[in-house]
């Protein structure tokens, strides 16, 4: 039996778009219950320390406080983590960031519970922090965690490099920075944590992997996973960053329900946010690179230190994203890659939006540009003459046996920026005006989904009632990236179905079995294989029901225009609704689960090589822009970007991304940093973390690439996260064609831009 | 939010009054747009005012008059209305633009001149501007007026000399001559929302192709906020070029150096200052 | 503290409340009259997801204080939209893909709606200036200006 699919590559309207102009949709800073307590943290007072004695009595004392819980409270292990279990939800022998907590408090309102956390006095005993990775892995550091500092160390080994070297004309060696960034979702982490009747542990809240924090949930509070259920609330932007950190409200919050027997909210203020939850790694990045005269690149040497901050999350995955990447998407025939990961008394790092690749994209499409420079040849021209092709094998040894379409993209998108005029005239133009116009690129590949780092599986739930509307369920989330929308069209689509018929339910983890995180920019092609699986099986059932009416074999019955018919002979048909009923009326199961698994792929980590990932997406993205060199000012006027998403199911949700993408990193190429000195966030709110607004963001051009592959549904691979991962390297390598300076140190901000350098704060002297 | 009490005074009289009663702690609230940060930073263990006074629905503090010769402008007035103001388009170009790039529409609506005069920050927009204006303060409290330059209010970043008992009634100067040119010059991080990490006011008076007069006070780069007159003084009685203003330029920052003595900033705010100086002088004379 | 009154025009409906004085605009809409379209981002008038509509101007409800909301008129999203059907610029935000995690969605209509009030026919610089105190993280603001341009090139 077979489907109409012509909703695929439309863009019908999002399906929860009404409830969110209205103001009517409900996130978790929403939620209230009756006898709802309100929870504050009192945190860490140095960056690491040991904890001598902590005092809550003046705290329970307050009039409306209901409970005061520390470390000692914690009925089951004192931490959880994604594979090092590192990270203490309420710390209880030291403190390791400022985020940590050390008491929490639940009280009637907020401003008691505020009160109450000033009256905990907690004394340490302090330690010497390390706030640099590169001096955290000097082994007379001071230790943060019992077995040292490095968190993970990957490699990638291809060929023999010093081979390579010896065959190069010339080796340059460049040496980049990127900073630490923050996800800056508008919605700061909030969760609401009550009790059902029937004893379970629910968490309510801004979730986004709700499974990873049932886990942790259920382990540090002691309690079955049957016994916690995790459900999301509307979800105002996560980008990777409300996993861990949500773990963490949910067990505080959980363990103060516990206590209290009543709903806890704990919400975090974005000063709260801001010094707590995880940020984007800073990378420390030395690349040396073997080229020939004509251009051709014989051989790189990659070293990258990574600040993975006080706890490890999710550092081991980010790193080896990262090392797997780090050439770019260039043939090279001999590749050494080492990448370490490291402790320190910062606020921990780990999912972000790009996960390890923005900041690897910087540094080796700065350095493309450079290595062009160097040679007199066009940066165009230079990577044409080096990008991966079909069937080249990449950094890891895998061969790609897809349509590799980094050179279309960059085709595509240098034709659309006209490129070649404009890297010819702006440079004339330029002699006599203030304001310096300069154009660059960067394009990038990036392994689909969760690649080796794991199992990377989902389930799908489909149900047909008997009116003919119909139920999906799905383990995973809805961020604002359209997954909503897009798998109920997917239903639709192998339904034949309006996409109004399809209810998305709300995400929860008590409806489902564990389908895995949504992130890795894996939804659609996993997420959406399941969804497309179970929707089939549901509409098989359905056709055999109709096909006995309808006196055809299964195989000749289609679902289409809300019918189910005899293919070719549209009179012979019963209403999708008609046959609902008669299926269920006839005692038939109208619901089915399915179950998605990626296709293999192997990782050896002792030899750094494998197939790192069954298929890679390839972009490429143009900026234009304009510098003021005398005051470091740079306008970012126009990005041009591409992306190969496989199959553009939602085209208008592509574009999205896409815009979203590319804003997010003109902030990481230009004004974002989360300030730290000594371990203390210096940057508190957004009046300091400085993101774009509609008039720091210039026209973009979405430009949508589609090369199917045989692994997505409906040939569909990924968007989200390709698209926040080149913009950066694409100014700065502007700013260096309109300015002629090179900056290596991410952001391109004012001071950097006049100086070259970051200016730096005199630190006051110790007497 | 640390706890305080509210009164809304609805006549200038019964502001003054109260203030005059010198109840513990009374801060004054306009637009609320620095106040309401600021007490919403205090955490429970530190002590916010006792009341805050609201003199938002005291009309005779809002509006701009023009009498011909001298313009006032009432301190409730919001950046949006000095912005929109053809008066002061007219007759004070450089505080409409000054007023227009303050924040975003949400704190323009709100936001008044008083207020932004008051906070006493560095970086205030609109204070360069009305410090080349010549304007000057008026104070009232219940024992009567006082008049000060503008530019003497400033005690300290943050501080004005402003008397617990005093509210700031009017901000007036005089209309700029013929033949005058101004400029406002802001530089922020981003184009929106965005506080000055420095900014510059200039007006030069043309006689003929001569430079007659010139006013220049730079934000954010001095201690306090001033006009540079040795800066003017090399304008004055020459005719534009860009090399002079190049020369105005450098000793603009030569005196934020001397003011403010070599900080960790100054290796970028001293080429930027008198970058920013230069390309003010060259954009006013090229209006008009 | 003394609790205040408050004589106040929310969405078209007047109400006469018994307030705490440092209650801000903001916490008054959702905590106590449960108006939670009306989103809190930073508290600090950075983000623009408490924008509402204070007499005809687009404010920051977080930097208001209820209290100096005396006689005055308020609407929030809630107050944007019919009994059936949606404001204009409420159909251009779903129409024109301008929605994604939609925590900004209100404050932006909010602005939005300022915006065509004062200005019927903006251009898209108007527009552009017009949200460049509300932050969205999500969406570059491409298809959100393109919605509001829409809505524009209707008048
Ligand atoms: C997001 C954001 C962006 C901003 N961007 C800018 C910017 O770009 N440029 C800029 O210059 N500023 C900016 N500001 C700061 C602020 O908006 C301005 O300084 C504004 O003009 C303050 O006016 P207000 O009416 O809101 O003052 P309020 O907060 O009401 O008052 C400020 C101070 O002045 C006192 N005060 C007010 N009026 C009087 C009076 N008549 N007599 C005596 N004392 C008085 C108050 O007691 C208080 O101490 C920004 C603020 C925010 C929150
Ligand atoms: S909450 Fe009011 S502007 Fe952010
Ligand atoms: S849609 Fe998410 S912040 Fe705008």
């Amino acid at each position: 039996m077979n489907s109409n699919p012509s909703i695929i590559g439309t863009s019908p309207k999002r399906v929860d778009a009404r409830e969110k102009v209205t103001g009517s949709a409900r996130y978790g800073q929403d939620l209230r219950m009756d006898g709802m307590l309100f929870a504050r943290v009192k945190h860490a007072e140095y960056p690491h320390a040991r904890i001598r004695s902590i005092k809550t009595a003046r705290a329970k004392r307050l009039k409306g406080v209901a409970a005061v819980v520390t470390a000692a409270d914690i009925p089951g292990n004192p931490a959880f983590g994604a594979i090092i279990i590192d990270n203490q939800p309420i710390a209880g022998d030291k403190v390791r960031y400022l985020g940590d907590a050390v008491a929490v408090v639940a009280a009637e309102t907020e401003a008691i519970a505020e009160r109450a956390v000033d009256l905990i006095e907690v004394k340490y005993e302090e330690l010497p922090g390390v706030f640099d990775p590169r001096e955290a892995l000097k082994p007379d550091a001071p230790r943060i965690h019992e077995k040292g500092n490095l968190i993970v160390h990957h490699k990638t080994r291809k060929g023999d490099v010093g081979v390579g070297f010896g065959e190069a004309d010339r080796i340059i060696e460049r040496s980049y920075s990127t900073q630490r960034v923050e996800h800056a979702y508008i919605e700061t982490e909030v969760v609401v944590a009550y009790l059902d009747p029937d004893g379970t542990l629910v968490i309510k809240g801004s979730h986004q992997n709700l499974f990873n924090i049932r886990s942790a949930v259920a382990g540090v509070l002691g309690l079955p996973l049957s016994k916690v259920r995790i459900i999301q609330a509307s979800l105002g932007g996560s980008f990777g960053g409300k996993d861990d950190c949500m773990a963490v409200l949910g067990c505080r919050a959980g363990l103060l329900s516990l206590k209290t027997a009543r709903p806890i909210m704990l919400s975090n203020s974005r000063e709260d946010s801001l010094v707590e939850s995880y940020k984007r790694h800073p990378y420390f990045l030395d690349y040396k690179v073997g080229v020939k005269d004509d251009g051709t690149i014989t051989a790189m040497e990659i070293n990258i230190v990574a600040d993975g901050g006080a706890y490890a999350s999710m550092t081991q995955f980010v790193t080896w994203r990262s090392v797997v990447h780090a050439t770019g998407p260039y043939r090279v025939p001999h590749v050494k890659t080492d990448i370490y990961g490291a402790y320190t008394n910062n606020t921990y790092t780990g999912a972000f939006r790009g996960f390890g690749s923005p900041q690897i994209t910087f540094a080796y499409e700065s350095l493309m540009d450079e290595i062009a420079g160097e040679l007199g040849m066009d940066p165009l021209q230079f990577r044409l003459k080096n990008v991966l092709r079909d069937n080249d094998v990449t950094a890891t040894g895998q061969k790609l046996d897809h349509t590799v379409s980094v050179g279309e993209a960059l085709e595509v998108t240098t034709r659309a920026a006209g490129w070649d005029e404009k890297r010819k005239k702006f440079p004339e133009e330029n002699a006599g005006r203030i304001m310096k116009r300069g154009i660059g690129l960067a394009c990038s590949y990036r392994g689909v989904a969760l690649g080796a780092e794991g199992v990377d599986a989902t389930g799908a739930i489909v149900r047909i009632h008997s009116d003919g509307s119909v139920d999906l369920t799905t383990g995973l989330s809805e961020m604002g990236q359209g997954l909503k929308t897009i798998f109920s069209q997917i239903v639709a689509a192998e339904l034949g179905l309006p996409i109004e018929k399809i209810q998305y339910r709300e995400t929860d983890t008590s409806t489902i079995t564990d389908g895995g995180p949504t992130v890795a920019s894996r939804s659609t092609i996993i997420g959406g294989s399941a969804v497309r699986k179970a929707a089939i099986a549901a509409r098989e059932k359905l056709g055999a029901a109709a096909a006995e009416k309808l006196g055809a074999p299964p195989a000749k019955i289609i679902a289409s225009d809300e019918k189910i018919m005899v293919k070719g002979d549209p009179v012979r048909a019963v209403s999708f609704r008609e046959a609902a009923t008669m299926a269920l009326d006839a005692g038939m199961n109208l619901s089915s689960f399915a179950w998605h698994v990626s296709p293999p792929i192997w990782w050896n980590e002792e030899e750094g090589r494998g197939d790192a990932y069954f298929t890679y997406v390839y972009g490429c993205q143009i900026a234009e822009v304009e510098v003021d060199p005398e005051t470091g000012r740079v306008n970012v006027l126009e990005v041009w970007a591409a992306h190969d998403v496989g199959k553009a199911i939602n085209p208008e949700t592509v574009r999205g991304q896409i815009c979203g993408g590319v804003a997010t990193a003109i902030g990481y190429g230009l004004l974002e940093e989360v300030e730290m000195v000594d371990g203390v966030t210096k940057t508190m709110n957004l009046d300091e973390y400085l993101i774009p607004t509609a008039m720091d963001v210039g026209k973009i051009h979405a430009i949508i690439l589609e090369n199917e592959d045989k692994y997505g549904p409906y040939g569909a691979k990924c968007v989200a996260e390709p698209t926040a991962e080149l913009c950066a390297a694409a100014i700065a390598n502007a700013v260096c064609h309109a300015t002629g300076k090179r900056i290596r140190d991410l952001p391109l901000n004012l001071e950097r831009i006049v100086l070259g350098h970051k200016l730096v704060k005199k630190k006051r002297r110790v007497r | 939010m640390i706890p305080f009490n509210l009164v809304r005074a609805e006549s200038l009289e019964e502001a003054l009054d109260l203030l005059d009663r010198q109840p513990p702690d009374v801060k004054i609230i306009a637009g609320g747009t620095d106040l309401l940060v600021e007490l919403r930073s205090l955490s429970p263990r530190e002590k916010g005012p006792g009341i805050v006074l609201d003199i938002t629905p005291i009309d005779e503090l809002k509006g701009i008059e023009d009498n011909g010769s001298t313009i006032t402008i009432g301190p409730l007035t919001t950046h949006r209305e000095i912005a929109a103001s053809p008066i002061i388009r007219e007759h004070a170009p450089l505080l409409s633009t000054a007023c227009s790039t303050i924040g975003a529409t949400q704190h323009r609506n709100i936001a008044t001149i008083g207020g932004n005069v008051i906070n006493g920050s560095p970086a205030a927009d609109s204070v360069p501007a009305l410090i080349v204006l010549d304007a000057e303060a008026v104070f009232k409290s219940k024992n009567g007026e006082r008049v000060s330059p503008l530019k003497e209010i400033f005690v300290k970043p943050y501080r004005t000399d402003i008397k617990e008992d005093e509210i700031l009634t009017a901000l007036r100067f005089e209309r700029l001559p013929e033949g005058a040119r101004s400029s406002f010059i802001k530089l922020g991080r981003r184009n929106a929302l965005a506080i000055s990490r420095m900014n510059i006011a200039v007006i030069i008076v043309l006689e003929g192709n001569t430079i007659v007069e010139a006013r220049i006070s730079p934000g954010s780069a001095t201690p306090l906020p001033d006009r540079i007159k040795a800066a003017e003084k090399i304008l004055i009685g020459n005719e534009p070029s860009e090399e002079l203003f190049r020369r105005a330029g450098k000793e603009v920052s030569g005196e934020m150096i001397n003011r403010s003595g070599i900080r960790w900033s100054t290796p970028y705010k001293q080429p930027v200052i008198a970058a920013l100086t230069t390309r003010a002088l060259r954009e006013a004379v090229e209006k008009r | 503290m003394k609790k205040i009154t408050l004589k106040i025009t929310i969405n078209g409906r007047k109400h006469t409340l018994r307030i705490d004085p440092n209650l801000r605009l903001l916490d008054l809409l959702r905590d106590e009259l449960r108006l939670t379209g009306t989103k809190e981002g930073c508290g600090i008038g950075e983000c623009g997801a408490c924008t509402v509509i204070l007499d005809g101007r687009a404010v920051n409800a977080c930097l208001i204080l209820a209290g100096q909301c005396n006689g005055r008129e308020v609407v929030t999203i809630e107050g944007l939209t019919g009994k059936d059907d949606l404001h204009p610029l409420q159909q251009a935000f779903i129409d024109h893909g301008a929605v994604q995690c939609g925590f900004c969605t209100p404050g932006m209509i909010m602005s939005a709606a300022a915006l065509l009030d004062q200005n019927p026919t903006p251009t898209e610089e108007d527009i552009r200036e017009a949200i460049s105190g509300n932050l969205c993280r999500c969406t570059g603001y491409t298809q959100i200006v393109e919605a509001i341009q829409a809505v524009a090139d209707d008048n």
